[in-house]
């Protein structure tokens, strides 16, 4: 019934076929016409940076999301999912980034809960899931209960749950994320049996030494749309990848006159700290920004960037190393000194630590500085409104009411919402992370512009982004991040293309080394 | 064939908990009705003497508020520590521990004159209330431990003490060996405002009051409401999130015990075992349907005192107390169910469940 595994003539039927999906949220396009084709049997790569539209595109295809537009077909049928329990009625199985596990029960109860008939014997549900655990060469005991089980192992039990209700297609969405490189090494020795089974494995990553570890075939998307479909990799080299994932696509064409840039302002010396595993996530790293400079960092996701802007702003502990802005000596200072000191900051997640979901407009308009609207121990509702009224008038928020919550903002004005809270008060240096993310084209536009203008009054900024066009347009100087290290220095108006993919994979034999 | 399913608004209907709270209440009516037909008894009888015997003259009126008393400053100290996220569910050990710190004032300050003796008694409830929650406090700002665990368990706690105290060393030596305690001195008790009403109506209104001020106006209510919002973004705007853990959840549990030195001056004049009365659980449904506001705690409070005076009114009648109880759950579900349509919406959908749109099982 099935196509052969490995070499199957071009003419079988795919077990997988997305074509031209969209799916729209209010102010973010997730899926702009994106396509996908997988072959039975086969271990496949969707490729893409955070918001290129990989979780949207398998949310549709596990029937958790209806697309807009767009067919789905199984098989060769064409099927309109509902619900996942529809998808995977019809064979289509999701393992999801968070677990989705009940912790006191066993890992057998897990595995059968909502699937199971309506008398369970335990031994011989234990025993069954035990043989299925088997067959896949997942290590498993059956009898443990799911809290005292590590990451990895809840992970298997997740994957066992989709074997168990006969997924003949598996997805999982970013499945080592949360995995030491022993696991994930683990894990491909999995996915690579259950192709070896006939059944097909579709893996979401960033990580580019994972797919080309394990994966027959990659798909890259960009932007909501496929930009490379159904790659061998085997005839495709990692930097290759790495430069269809940060494309090519400019949005601001011309890049901003640069000023004359004043001394240090930002200087980072040595920084260390631990990512949320507690595994190191940043070596020794050495930065400094200059004041009216826009200090670019690339690299693959998950290389540092993160713990880096996080480090900084104080919103993580460090192992080592100094932050001074100005001279002065930051390293042990609150978030909240450091925002008087001059530091803004523009977190990567927008929701949920640059801005409080429940709260007013004004409420999250006055995070930073409501220690200096009271009177007395009361806060002083007219000049918290009239600090939040010259944000919103001055950055264009287009809001409702400013005592309503922020929920009901678009993404494009909840982040002029964040970004102009950060600016409002004249810092000297801005660490601006993934500041674009997931925006529209006139959002995107609206804060470069922004972070442009701030750059043009002296002030120092540190641009982390996963979109290289982003960065090669605004930045005056370009460091690259692997493995929690500054890699490599480009002067991003000489730069090749190729040369930073090749530094972003780690292969820093070109740019001039920064440490 | 058409289904209905529920579909999520894209935003929350404004105005929807009291619409919820009146739904809920009307289902609860009309459950009731069956309720007492089924156990032979003429519901419109029932209902006109449970609304006379809470609502239906002054001194209906000053019983019902004097029972909404406790319940309001219950649903308050949960929702001064639900509207950070925190469950305090030792309200009911808490109102003991006031009653105890109170009524052990009572025993060493009986010739103090009335006024001083009891404002002692009340700061001596709040300070009792509060020492009992320090613990979980303590335990969840430090190293994470589940409030709700902690003062959940320390109710028996309470309970015991108060038991041991009355069997024990605080026995009435005139009470013929009974388990009790002494009746308070005149002047530890509350002055009546009006008919049965005492003063500690006013007290808990300002109270109620003073918090939903602190909240809504101080840069202290501020950062509770970011903090309630995201963990993550209150560390980004600078606040303790540890500091602010503990002196909620202390504050929270001072509440509940100044409730059970007010109950026990003003209501009890003895402390029993008996003395906290379900209100601290209770108190969780106020602040659950109040969504933790401090001005919607009053109205529940005060609409399930009600609900429990005429409920104890009408055993008279032969109809069991436990209909109130009956009657305070279902209006507890009623306003649960609707409060989820105002999240939601119900949509009709065509019938089929298997989105198999061509003919054939994939082969």
């Amino acid at each position: 019934m099935n196509p052969a595994p490995g070499d199957a003539p071009a003419t079988s039927v795919p077990a997988v076929e997305l074509r031209g999906v969209w799916k729209r949220f209010p102010g973010v396009v997730a899926n702009a016409g994106a396509h996908l084709t997988v072959r039975a049997g086969t271990v496949h790569a969707v490729l893409g940076e955070n918001g290129a539209g990989k979780s949207t595109l398998m949310n549709v295809l596990s029937g958790v999301y209806r697309p807009d537009e767009g067919e789905v077909r199984i098989d060769g049928v064409a099927r309109q999912f509902r619900s996942p329990a529809d998808a995977l009625a019809a064979g289509v199985g999701m393992v999801h980034q968070e677990f989705r596990l009940v912790p006191s029960f066993t890992v057998a109860e897990n595995v059968v809960l909502g699937a199971a008939e309506r008398i369970v014997r335990r031994q011989a549900v234990e025993s069954a899931v035990a043989e299925l655990a088997e067959r896949f060469g997942l290590a498993t005991e059956p009898d443990r209960p799911v809290w005292q089980l590590s990451m990895g192992e809840r992970q298997r039990v997740e994957i066992l749950k989709a074997l168990w209700r006969d997924a003949r297609i598996l997805i999982l969405d970013e499945p080592t994320a949360v995995l030491t490189p022993g696991e994930a090494d683990e894990l491909g020795r999995i996915l690579r049996h259950m192709a070896e089974d006939d059944r097909t494995v579709i893996f979401i990553s960033h990580k580019l030494h994972e797919v080309t570890g394990f994966c027959d075939e990659a798909t890259v998307l960009r932007g909501g749309e496929t930009v490379a479909a159904s790659l061998p990799v085997a005839e495709t080299d990692s930097s290759a990848l790495a430069g269809l994932m940060v494309g090519s696509s400019p949005v601001i064409s011309e890049r901003p006159t640069p000023v004359a840039a004043g001394g240090p302002m930002l200087t980072v010396v040595g920084l260390a700290c631990l990512d949320d595993r507690g595994l190191p996530a940043l070596h020794e790293v050495d930065l400094t920004v200059r004041a009216g400079e826009i200090v670019g960092i690339a690299g693959v996701a998950g290389n540092g960037q993160r713990e880096l802007a996080q480090a900084v702003a104080g919103l993580r502990p460090t192992t080592g190393g100094s932050v001074h802005i100005d001279g002065i000596d930051l390293t042990a200072a609150t978030p909240h000194q450091r925002f008087g000191a001059g530091l803004g900051y523009i977190p990567e997640d927008r929701m949920g630590v640059g801005l409080a979901p429940r709260l007013s407009v004004t409420d999250n308009a006055i995070l930073r500085t409501y220690s200096s609207h009271r009177r007395g121990p009361f806060l002083d509702t007219e000049a918290a409104t009239a600090h939040c009224r010259d944000i919103v008038d001055r950055f264009a928020v287009r809001t409702g009411p400013l005592d309503q919550p922020i929920a009901g903002l678009s993404g494009g004005n909840l982040q002029r919402l964040l970004v102009g809270r950060e600016l409002s008060d004249r810092p000297r240096v801005v660490v601006a992370a993934q500041p674009t993310r997931g925006l529209d084209v006139q959002g995107v536009k609206a804060i470069q512009d922004l972070l442009v203008a701030e750059r043009g009054v002296g002030v120092a900024i540190l641009l982390i982004s996963e979109d290289l066009d982003e960065l090669l347009t605004l930045a005056d100087r370009l460091l690259v991040m692997h493995g929690g290290r500054v890699v490599a220095e480009f002067d991003p108006e000489a730069a090749g293309r190729h040369d930073i993919g090749e530094a972003m994979v780690g292969n820093a034999s070109t740019g001039v080394a920064a440490t | 064939m058409r289904r209905p399913v529920l579909a999520r608004r894209d935003q929350v209907l404004r105005g929807g908990q009291p619409l919820a709270f009146a739904v809920g209440l009307a289902v609860a009516l009309v459950v009731g009705v069956l309720l007492l037909m089924g156990s032979g008894h003429d519901p419109l009888r029932v209902y006109g003497r449970m609304f006379d015997a809470s609502l239906g003259d002054p001194r209906a009126w000053s019983v019902t508020l004097n029972r909404a008393v406790p319940l309001g400053l219950a649903g308050l100290a949960v929702a001064v520590a639900g509207s950070m996220g925190l469950w305090n569910i030792g309200a009911e050990g808490q109102i003991m521990a006031g009653a105890i710190g109170a009524a052990w004032v009572a025993r060493i300050g009986a010739g103090w004159p009335g006024p001083v003796l009891v404002t002692a008694m009340l700061a001596a409830a709040v300070v009792g209330g509060g020492l009992l929650a320090l613990g979980p406090a303590i335990a969840r700002a430090r190293i994470g431990v589940n409030e709700i665990i902690t003062t959940l368990m320390l109710n028996e706690v309470a309970i015991r003490l108060v038991q041991w105290l009355i069997h024990g060393r605080w026995k009435d030596p005139g009470s013929h060996n009974f388990p009790l305690a002494p009746m308070l001195p005149a002047n530890g008790r509350l002055p009546t405002l009006f008919e049965r009403a005492h003063v500690g109506v006013v007290l808990a209104g300002i109270v109620i009051a003073l918090f939903g001020l602190a909240a809504s106006r101080t840069a202290w209510g501020y950062e509770l409401r970011v903090a309630g919002s995201s963990g993550a973004t209150a560390r980004y705007a600078g606040i303790s999130l540890k500091r602010k853990i503990l002196t909620v959840l202390v504050l929270s549990g001072g509440v509940a015990g100044f409730a059970g030195g007010v109950e026990l001056a003003g209501t009890a004049d003895r402390i029993t075992e008996g003395l906290s009365n379900g209100f601290g659980f209770a108190g969780i449904i106020v602040a659950a349907l109040a969504l933790m506001r401090p001005s919607g705690v009053a109205a529940v409070a005060l609409l399930f005192g009600a609900v429990q005076i005429g409920g104890q009114s009408i055993q008279t009648m032969g109809v069991s107390s436990s209909v109130s109880t009956i009657l305070q759950a279902l209006i507890l579900f009623g306003a649960i169910a609707a409060g989820v349509l105002s999240r939601y919406r119900i949509e009709m959908v065509a019938g089929d469940t298997v989105g198999a749109t061509a003919s054939g099982d994939g082969s």
